[in-house]
């Protein structure tokens, strides 16, 4: 993975610096609180609920042994024993004080770690595909890109202060697992026919209020001039996005209102003027990053087929380890290797991506001992082991277990992608991590859930959406109601190259019935599914009516039972 | 201390200033005595009679309503000529619709300003890296209205080398924001990356 050089490691330290004397100054009374906001923000410093909480950025997701020792150190020391990892690739602390933030950073910078612009009205920390490198499905890898460009972005002075929040994804593989169409901007590598790297841009998706796909805006970009574009793009946005009100200050809403080729025509009209300058990207420059993105030492292996793996596990585990084969274990490049999904989602006991001190310094050992010492970070919420022989499977699956991040349920109803919620969360309008773990309980059956198959279910405490219910192929969203708990559902989104938008299925329902409702939806699904139908793809071909029905049916009959109640009682 | 969680009224922060900070690219960040004074343009369709006989940053739209109107003062292209007229311009500008103006306006205007109604609206930042890029402004553009010691760094690299803060701002430390990195992963109007800077 990248090293950072002299430039990288003055900046983080510079800017470990730079944020102890605004803390400073913040602390002894010369920085008001409005004011210091932005710049803690831009630091990844968070007013919570309850105390500070410290966002980190795990740049696309590439994270080394040490780095999560460092974390697992800090989670001891300044928090409360675990963190949280989030959707967009990042860590987060809930518990920390603002007078250890300097420190905390500081000891981030010496394992070449920040929290830059992971929150603030900025360009955030860039994500990317987790199997970046070593997924059998990719035209190119993009982290040499996602590198240069989180360099390109870091402390960007124009763009600094942007209208609202600007996310970026980066995805190399045929198949999207960046939810790229959900991002400010989205930017699709691929090889032309001459072999050269190329990006595609998609613009003005997000998630949110109005959650809007991204609409392709160029093609066959060369990858040198992604900054001079980039920089008309934002510029654009910079210049004319809304700034009068916050829940139409993204990117999307002025794609939307100027439409997509309107904007592609102001973003080309403003590119032509810097195309050409010395912001684009160098060959040298390529070189300096791309070195550190070459495969790791792999053994000349034989590939196995699963048959082999699974004759590796005793009698005993057999079936669970051929589950765990079945769900969690993906595909390599290279032969003789696979690629392991630890599950941060055990049924009921934590918050979904929530690892504790003991697991942080456990699983880093697993990535020295089977992967090279690198992990990855996967927008649900999961830690991946990248390049793991085949032949030490099974070792790693015992290992794994004893750590409880062996849940073969990689994909699978309760694989569930949750936003901390009200439990933390001062934007939250209800909580997401009971509902999580009232559904994980309520499915704890794995028989049954390898029977139902993939199906995605995502929750959010509010409509900022960082639970990505939108995508989810069932999508649970908290809303307040007169100072109520109330959750909405959504039925069909989907992440990946057939990326939808889940429709809102009615009004919305108590906490305690979700469950239910939860169970009457998959119901529908496991008696209408034609063999070896997804969820998705059932609902897809039946609409939304049948399960829409099945939601509201406790309901409808509960609002029965009190009209016959009442009924009685007036006679 | 002003509410700042909703935009100011533009009044508010045009201040007037008996310093302003300097920091001329490839010079040294320094405090230095201010000759100009800045109209709002809101209350009267003229130039008020105190800004007669000073140096004047007007606003943008008042300048062009002048070049443009048949009853264009005369005194204030006679003000201009003698080097006491500049213009700034609001956050919502479009410079680039007026390109020409600008172009004209170099051959008048000593300085021109970019006003930041709220320290955290980044519009005036693109303004600046408009105005060096290209219209090519070579001469001194200023940072005008909620300006802390904070967002400096951000002006200066963008292109602004002159600086009016706001009342409260402490300028000594304001002196120190400037060299607080001495690396760059992007190209600036102060100098090229680290990486190229030094290769």
């Amino acid at each position: 993975m990248y090293k950072y050089d002299h430039i990288d490691q003055t900046l983080v330290d510079q800017r470990v610096a730079q944020f102890r004397d605004q803390v400073a100054r913040r602390l002894d009374g010369n920085l008001a609180e409005e004011e210091f906001r932005p710049l803690r923000l831009q630091n990844g410093l968070y007013l919570q609920r309850h105390a500070y909480m410290l966002r980190i950025a795990i740049p696309y997701g590439l994270l080394s042994s040490r780095q999560l020792r460092t974390l697992a150190h800090i989670s001891e020391k300044y928090d409360r024993g675990y963190g949280h990892f989030t959707t967009r690739q990042n860590i987060q602390f809930n518990w920390v004080t603002l007078k250890d933030t300097p420190d905390i950073l500081a000891e981030l910078a010496k394992v070449e770690m920040h929290a830059i612009q992971t929150s603030g009205n900025c360009i955030r920390n860039i994500t990317s595909d987790a199997f970046a490198g070593v997924a059998g499905d990719e035209y190119v890898d993009p982290r040499p890109i996602c590198e240069l460009l989180r360099q390109w972005s870091t402390l960007h002075p124009e763009f600094a202060h942007l209208p609202r929040k600007f996310k970026f994804a980066i995805n190399g593989a045929k198949e999207d697992r960046t939810v790229l169409l959900c991002h400010d901007v989205g930017i699709a590598l691929k090889k032309n026919a001459k072999d050269e790297l190329t990006a595609d841009i998609y613009a003005g998706g997000g998630m949110g209020r109005t959650p809007i796909l991204g609409s392709l805006i160029k093609t066959g970009l060369p990858w040198q001039l992604l900054p001079s574009y980039l920089t008309a793009l934002l510029r654009v946005y910079n210049r004319f996005g809304r700034r009068d009100n916050l829940y139409k200050a993204r990117i999307k809403i002025l794609v939307k209102a100027l439409g997509s080729e309107e904007f592609a025509r102001q973003v080309e009209g403003e590119w032509l003027h810097i195309q050409n300058g010395d912001d684009n990207f160098t060959q040298a420059e390529w070189h300096r990053v791309a070195k550190h993105f070459t495969k790791p030492a792999y053994e000349n292996l034989t590939a196995l087929t699963n048959e082999q793996v699974i004759t590796l596990a005793s009698e005993a585990d057999k079936v669970a380890f051929a589950r765990w084969l079945e769900r969690n274990v993906k595909d390599h490049q290279v032969p003789g290797y696979a690629s392991v999904i630890l599950s941060l989602k055990p049924h009921g006991s934590v918050a979904p991506g929530d690892a504790t001190t003991a697991q942080m310094n456990a699983i880093a050992n697993l990535a020295d001992q089977y992967s090279f010492s690198e992990l990855r970070v996967t927008h649900e919420q999961n830690l991946v082991l990248a390049d793991v022989e085949q032949a030490k499977l099974y070792q790693l699956w015992q290992a794994a277990k004893a750590q409880h991040v062996a849940l073969p349920n990689v994909g699978l109803l309760t694989d569930i992608i949750a936003c901390p919620g009200g439990d933390f969360c001062s934007l939250a309008n209800a909580k997401s991590l009971p509902i999580a773990k009232a559904i994980q309980e309520r499915f704890d059956d794995l028989d049954y859930l390898f029977d139902l198959g993939d199906i995605s279910l995502n929750i959010s405490g509010c409509i900022n959406s960082c639970g990505h219910h939108h995508v989810g192929n069932i999508g649970v969203l908290g809303v307040d109601k007169d100072g109520e708990e109330w959750y909405q559902i959504t039925l069909g989104g989907e992440q990946g190259n057939d990326a939808a938008i889940g429709k809102v299925i009615g009004p919305s329902f108590y906490a305690d019935e979700i469950p239910d409702v939860i169970s009457n939806v998959i119901n529908t699904y496991v008696r209408e599914r034609s063999h070896e139908e997804s969820f998705i793809a059932t609902y897809r071909r039946l609409g939304v009516a049948p399960f829409k029905e099945a939601a509201y049916k406790d309901k409808n009959e509960s609002a029965k039972k009190k009209v016959l109640a009442i009924g009685e009682n007036a006679l | 201390m002003s509410n700042l969680a909703t935009p100011l009224n533009p009044t508010k922060l045009i201040q007037s200033h008996n310093q302003v900070l300097l920091f001329p690219k490839g010079g040294k960040p320094s405090l230095a005595p201010n000759e100009w004074s800045v109209w709002n343009g809101l209350d009267e369709a003229n130039l008020p009679e105190e800004y007669k006989n000073t140096k004047a940053l007007v606003p943008f739209a008042w300048w062009r309503s002048q070049i443009d109107s048949e009853n264009k003062e005369a005194s204030v292209i006679d003000k201009a000529k003698q080097g006491q007229i500049g213009v700034w311009f609001a956050a919502d500008d479009d410079i680039l619709k007026h390109e020409d103006v600008i172009e004209a306006g170099k051959q008048y205007w000593p300085l021109v300003g970019a006003y930041f109604p709220l320290f955290r609206d980044g519009r005036s930042f693109s303004t600046a890296a408009l105005l060096r890029e290209r219209l090519g402004w070579d001469t001194e553009i200023r940072m005008i209205g909620d300006v802390l010691i904070d967002q400096l760094l951000q002006g200066a690299r963008v292109g602004f080398d002159s600086f009016a803060l706001r009342h409260d701002q402490n300028l000594e430390l304001a002196l120190k924001q400037f060299d607080l990195f001495s690396v760059t992963t992007q190209n600036s109007w102060r100098g090229k990356r680290s990486l190229l800077a030094t290769s």
